[in-house]
């Protein structure tokens, strides 16, 4: 019972950092009608950032975050502006395969960098070990789980109450009736593609806290299962792609735990087919479908 | 044949990437792009090198039984997805690709998570240019045969196309079948020069390579694939002078063909009276249904008289 609690606990904390990713990656996807390939790069660019701003500026776990969390997303400021919009309307494909020539450029260029092994991070934040009831969780886990569901509660608030959000979920709706409306598509596209690079670059620190170093391929790890969880999910709520990441950390967790770690990266794709065949558009529905 | 020195794997590997180039070209001609020519390639791998390496199969056979095995597989996959569209389908053949990696790595009688070692070294040169030529011959003579136009019309507009007597169902598995079978003859061509077959290469990021390839050359016609998977395949090579640069560059270039030309390397221009070239600025007239901007789509082959291409 304990070694069930601690891994459904270990996966949650997995989970909340791909439910930011992926709901980055999702609300680009329905925005702009992109799937952004370099979107586990900005978050790789965020790691180096904030790995630079605490060695530079101050030692300070916030600053770090702020570093990474600008850097983040100036990376993605630059990518809306000189790739995705002159590819936007394209098909979906095209789009995917340029941001992954910004992906194979970003790995391999920060590679170049700062070498091609992961650097250690320092520690920003003690080692302290919390115990509940058997079960234990750690000061850096602590954040990163902290973090991640502010990112999240943050998202959920922008889109559903402020205007920008409110003219995010019309384009996502209705593109051209949206901008009938008088809202202003490009502005709103660069916007969300920011948003979604500083929530991924917030995410990134913490994670690289949490695991003590910082690596030009973190991306990877990342990247496909966040975009299965959005597909699994569907993109029309935030909210179920929030509830899918931090499922999938779970069942992850529960066969790493139980079965075998091998199996764990499996489960992602087991879990998109069974939902393919039984619901197309995704368990919670999706936009144009 | 000769030897080429250093040039002698860049193109044994050009080659064994234009056959499963030329699959994914039939394949997709009849929209159904598959994210899965990796693990298709790997089936055909598995499948030959069990033959000769447990069962003492002569070459010849055992890459015709791997063609036809990845054929059957194929063409039960794409019967499960004759009801599915565009990027639905798109994502099942990736789920699919998974699965299979997955199956494979799960299986110890194939080597699991190792992959087949042991396989008999059989492909030479020769042996790749032969299959290379049948490849694009079979995918030239599918571009133009009445079962290529009728393909065009099932990815243009499923519903027209079976309007017009064209049966959806039989054009996507027949397409996905043929290609199905050029992939697995490839992968096994390729199993007997690497040595090695692993489920990791089945996985997504190398079905993915093969995408690059075809949107990279652009999906008008055949020649622009073949060119763009030559090209891209032997580029990480002789980019060797520029080191740890090398890869910074491939993907620079990736990057700077597809936002200069958005509709591949080569493009088609549609032939007929008043046929004019894609021009810069209409809109976009990529080989795909479904996506926004699809609507032109080759205007040529929309108004070929499908019903010739039925039967």
């Amino acid at each position: 019972m304990i070694l069930f609690l601690q891994q459904v606990l270990n996966g949650l904390i997995i989970g909340s950092t791909y439910a930011v990713v992926a709901v980055g990656f999702s609300m680009v996807f329905t925005v702009l009608r992109v799937i952004n390939f370099a979107h586990p790069d900005i978050f790789m660019v965020g790691m180096f950032t904030g790995l630079a701003a605490a060695l530079h500026v101050s030692d300070n776990i916030v600053v770090a975050l702020i570093g990474g969390a600008i850097g983040a997303g100036l990376f993605g400021l630059v990518l809306e502006r000189l790739v995705i919009r002159p590819l936007r309307g394209r098909d979906v494909l095209m789009t995917l395969i340029a941001t992954l020539g910004v992906a194979i450029m970003a790995e391999n260029g920060m590679a170049v960098l700062k070498g091609p092994d992961p650097l250690p991070f320092p520690a920003l934040i003690g080692l302290t070990q919390f115990h509940l009831g058997g079960v234990q969780i750690g000061e850096r886990q602590l954040l990163n789980f902290a973090l991640s569901l502010a990112v999240l509660g943050f998202a959920s608030w922008y889109v559903r109450s402020t205007r920008f959000g409110r003219a995010t979920r019309a384009i996502a709706e209705r593109p051209d009736v949206a901008a009938a409306f008088g809202v202003n598509v490009d502005v709103i596209s660069q916007i969300t593609v920011v948003l979604a690079s500083m929530m991924a670059g917030v995410a990134s620190v913490s994670v690289a806290v949490l695991y003590g170093n910082a690596w030009a391929f973190a991306g990877l790890l990342y990247g496909l299962k966040s975009f299965v969880v959005m597909l699994v999910a569907g993109n029309r709520y935030f909210e179920g792609v929030m509830a899918v990441a931090l499922g999938l950390g779970v069942v992850e967790a529960l066969v790493t735990g139980y079965l075998s770690s091998s199996l764990s990266d499996a489960v992602a794709f087991f879990l998109l087919i069974a939902v393919l065949f039984v619901r197309p558009s995704g368990l919670f529905g999706s936009y144009g479908s | 044949m000769g030897s080429f020195g250093f040039w002698q794997p860049i193109i044994i590997f050009s080659l064994l990437n234009v056959i499963l180039t030329s699959g994914l070209y039939i394949t997709a001609l009849s929209g159904q792009l598959s994210m899965a020519t990796a693990a298709l390639a790997g089936i055909g791998g598995y499948v030959s090198a069990v033959l000769t390496a447990n069962f003492d199969w002569p070459f010849v056979p055992a890459i015709l039984v791997a063609a036809v095995a990845t054929a059957i597989v194929g063409g039960l996959l794409a019967a499960l997805m004759v009801r599915m569209r565009d990027f639905i389908l798109k994502l099942t053949t990736l789920a699919f690709g998974e699965a299979m990696s997955v199956i494979a790595f799960n299986i110890p009688y194939i080597g699991g998570a190792n992959g087949f070692s042991g396989i008999p070294l059989y492909s030479t040169m020769t042996d790749v240019v032969v299959v290379a030529a049948l490849a694009i011959f079979v995918a030239w003579r599918f571009d133009g045969s009445q079962l290529g136009l009728a393909s065009r019309a099932v990815r243009d507009d499923p519903l027209a196309a079976a309007c017009n007597g064209v049966s959806v169902r039989q054009v996507r598995v027949t397409t996905f079948a043929l290609g199905s079978a050029v992939i697995g003859a490839g992968g096994a061509l390729s199993a007997h020069y690497v040595l090695l077959v692993t489920p990791s290469q089945m996985g997504f990021y190398f079905s993915l390579t093969y995408i690059i390839f075809l949107l990279f050359g652009g999906l008008q016609s055949l020649w622009g694939p073949l060119v763009a998977t030559v090209l891209l395949t032997a580029a990480p090579e002789v980019l060797r002078f520029a080191n740890e640069y090398r890869l910074i560059l491939y993907g620079l270039i990736i990057l700077l063909v597809i936002l200069w030309r958005p509709n591949g390397l080569i493009t088609r221009r549609p032939l007929g009276p008043g046929g004019r070239g894609p021009q810069s600025g209409t809109p976009s007239d990529i080989a795909f249904s479904g996506s926004r901007g699809s609507a032109a789509v080759d205007r040529r082959e929309v108004e070929t008289p499908i019903g010739t291409a039925s039967d």
